[in-house]
This record gives structure tokens, C-alpha cells and sequence, in this order.
């Protein structure tokens, strides 16, 4: 992990256009995820996925290389979002479910097993939901968590709040998932 | 008392695994003679699960166009960062020989003053002002186009966004 770390810090002081090639297919997905769950708007995601990385190209060079690049990432992506809304409008990223409601995009088609698409979908739908009834804060805690996989320290790190606050989020938010999922939620079929 | 453990126990389960040794260990012997937090248990892996079963993706499109959109902003820095470098070398050299210069051009200063000043009786003040002008007006110059540019610049940046 190390070495992949300090190359990525190298080629990003060095401005390295493939080294960014690669990282933007690398984290695409993760990353787009993210500010789709952050922002709960597609189009707006995409815009400030393309800036999250116009970004790190102007301030590679603050990334140290001790830390996984995936969180300084996420905190890019992240302060360019709580930017955006802060210009847009006059709200805290806390509040933005309160003040908006966020319509969560479907998930993409899966694979055509017609009784699977129309399962996951509606699964989808129930989970894209229940995400979007949930505050920003807990929402992005359980999607970094559960979603992406980054250990708590890694979560507070991009969210900036401490750890038991993170902990905290993570705990409500679940709650908040399971009930509003119910026993609605059906086994994983995969 | 009954509670607090039900609630440590919660609260474990909801960091997904990122545990110690000895938190987990605690929470393994809370389960075995605990059904409501093994449903919890249970109910929170189907949430888990059901977040990474959902397929959300970039699109192909999405990843190109950022890809060339950073290429080009790559390109714009690397040009600002010669302009800068030339801006740079600009300096140093204005900065060397206004070094060697000023000395020489003061006393042609000093030298054409008196020789003026001794035909209309103008005071050395005059030739002094003048100097000053003549040595700062160049640096007047480039700061104002700097800032032009600089503005010019700010405001395509936030252009951008809109």
C-alpha cells in the first residue's frame, strides 16, 4: 500500500496526465457513487466528479503520500460538494436533506435475468429510499462505510468530525436503514 | 445494566466489522445468548449487503470527457507554469541590472538636474521626483497588467461554475 501511495504522490506533484488517466478510471465508480449519495443528483455529481479531479490535478501536490489516496479523495470531493451548496444555496451540508428532498437515482440495469432486474430494482429502489430519508451526515457515513469500505479513521479523516462522532453516525444511521427497511429487505440473491 | 449491553453491543455491530480483537471477541459472546441483537445483526448485514449489491456506475462517456477535460487543464498549468518561469527570469534580470544601473543613472540624474536647474533655476527636487518616476514606472506597468490578467483570470474561473 505504501509504495502505491508515495508513486500516486510523485506522479501528482509532477502533474503526470496517465498517472490521472488511471486514477479516474480506477476510482470512477466509488468516487461518483459517493458524490451521488452526497449530493442526491446525478447531474450534479457528474459536474463535481469532473471538478474533484481538475482539482486534483491543481493540488496534487499537497497530497502526501502517507495516507490512502482514496480519502484525500473523498475530502476533495466532499469540500467541493459543501462548496457548491454553500454558494447555491445559503444551507449546511447537514441540512440538506431537511431542506431538499433528495431523489436518489435508480441503479443502473443489472445483468438480464428478467426476474432478477425486476427484483434488484425494486430492491434498489427501496434502498436508494430509505438513503434518501436519512440525514447527509449519517448517509455519507453509512455509503463510506458499507458502500466503499473505509475503516473509521479513514472516515473521519474525510468527514473531518472525530471518531466517536463517526461512530456515532454509523450507529444512527443503521438504525435509521433498518427501519426503515424493515423485513422488506430479502436475502441477497447474488 | 441489560440495556447498555444491548446498546454496546448495537453499536459494534454498526461499524461494520472494524473492530478489536477484544471488541469483537465481546460482541461474538453478546450474540451467542442474545436473539434481538443477532436479528439486529442479521438485519444490519442485509443492509450491507444491499448497499453493495446496488450497481451504480460511471459511464464510459463521464470518465472521457473528464480524462480530456483534465488533459487540458494539465496543458493550461504547464503553459502557466512556463509563463511564470519566464516571468521569473524577467525579473531577475530587470532586478540585476537595475543593480548595476541605478548608481550610473543617478548621477546622469544628478548631472542633467544641476545642468537644467543652473539654465531655469529649478530645484534639485524636480530631477529627484523625475528619477523616482522613471525608475518605478516599468514596475507600475507590469503590476497593472498582472492585476488586469489576474482578474481576468479569477473571473473565467468562476465562470466555470456557473
Amino acid at each position: 500500500m505504501e509504495p502505491e501511495c508515495a508513486t500516486i504522490a510523485r506522479g501528482l506533484r509532477r502533474g503526470d496526465p496517465s498517472l490521472l488517466d488511471r486514477l479516474i478510471e480506477q476510482y470512477q465508480h466509488q468516487l461518483l457513487r459517493y458524490l451521488i449519495y452526497l449530493s442526491g443528483d446525478r447531474a450534479l455529481a457528474e459536474d463535481l466528479f469532473q471538478e474533484t479531479w481538475i482539482r486534483v490535478l491543481e493540488r496534487g501536490h499537497l497530497y502526501d503520500g502517507k495516507h490512502e489516496f482514496s480519502t484525500w479523495l473523498y475530502t476533495i470531493a466532499r469540500n467541493l460538494a459543501i462548496d457548491y451548496f454553500r454558494k447555491k444555496h445559503p444551507v449546511s451540508l447537514e441540512g440538506l436533506v431537511e431542506n431538499e428532498q433528495c431523489a436518489l437515482p435508480e441503479p443502473a440495469d443489472p445483468q438480464p435475468i428478467a426476474w432478477e432486474i425486476l427484483a434488484q430494482k425494486e430492491q434498489g429502489e427501496r434502498i436508494g429510499a430509505a438513503l434518501a430519508g436519512i440525514p447527509t451526515e449519517y448517509r455519507e457515513a453509512i455509503v463510506l462505510r458499507f458502500y466503499d469500505g473505509l475503516t473509521l479513521e479513514e472516515i473521519a479523516r474525510v468527514t473531518g468530525a472525530p471518531l466517536g462522532t463517526v461512530k456515532s453516525r454509523l450507529y444512527r444511521g443503521l438504525n435509521m436503514m433498518i427501519g426503515q427497511l424493515g423485513a422488506g429487505l430479502g436475502e441477497d440473491r447474488t | 445494566m441489560i440495556r447498555n449491553e444491548h446498546d454496546e453491543a448495537r453499536e459494534l455491530i454498526a461499524l461494520g466489522g472494524d473492530l478489536s480483537e477484544n471488541e469483537h471477541g465481546r460482541l461474538l459472546a453478546h450474540l451467542r445468548g442474545c436473539k434481538s441483537c443477532s436479528d439486529y445483526a442479521e438485519a444490519a448485514g442485509r443492509v450491507a449487503r444491499a448497499l453493495h449489491s446496488l450497481p451504480l456506475a460511471a459511464d464510459s462517456s463521464l470518465v472521457r470527457a473528464t480524462q480530456l477535460r483534465v488533459r487540458a487543464r494539465a496543458m493550461e498549468l504547464q503553459q502557466q507554469r512556463e509563463r511564470m518561469r519566464l516571468v521569473f527570469i524577467a525579473c531577475l534580470f530587470v532586478g540585476t541590472s537595475a543593480a548595476i544601473t541605478t548608481p550610473l543613472l543617478w548621477r546622469i540624474f544628478t548631472w542633467i538636474g544641476a545642468w537644467i536647474g543652473s539654465w531655469t533655476g529649478t530645484t534639485s527636487l524636480v530631477w529627484q521626483v523625475s528619477f523616482a518616476f522613471f525608475w518605478i514606472a516599468p514596475a507600475l506597468t507590469v503590476s497593472a497588467i498582472l492585476l488586469a490578467r489576474g482578474a481576468h483570470w479569477a473571473e473565467n474561473k468562476e465562470n466555470r461554475w456557473r
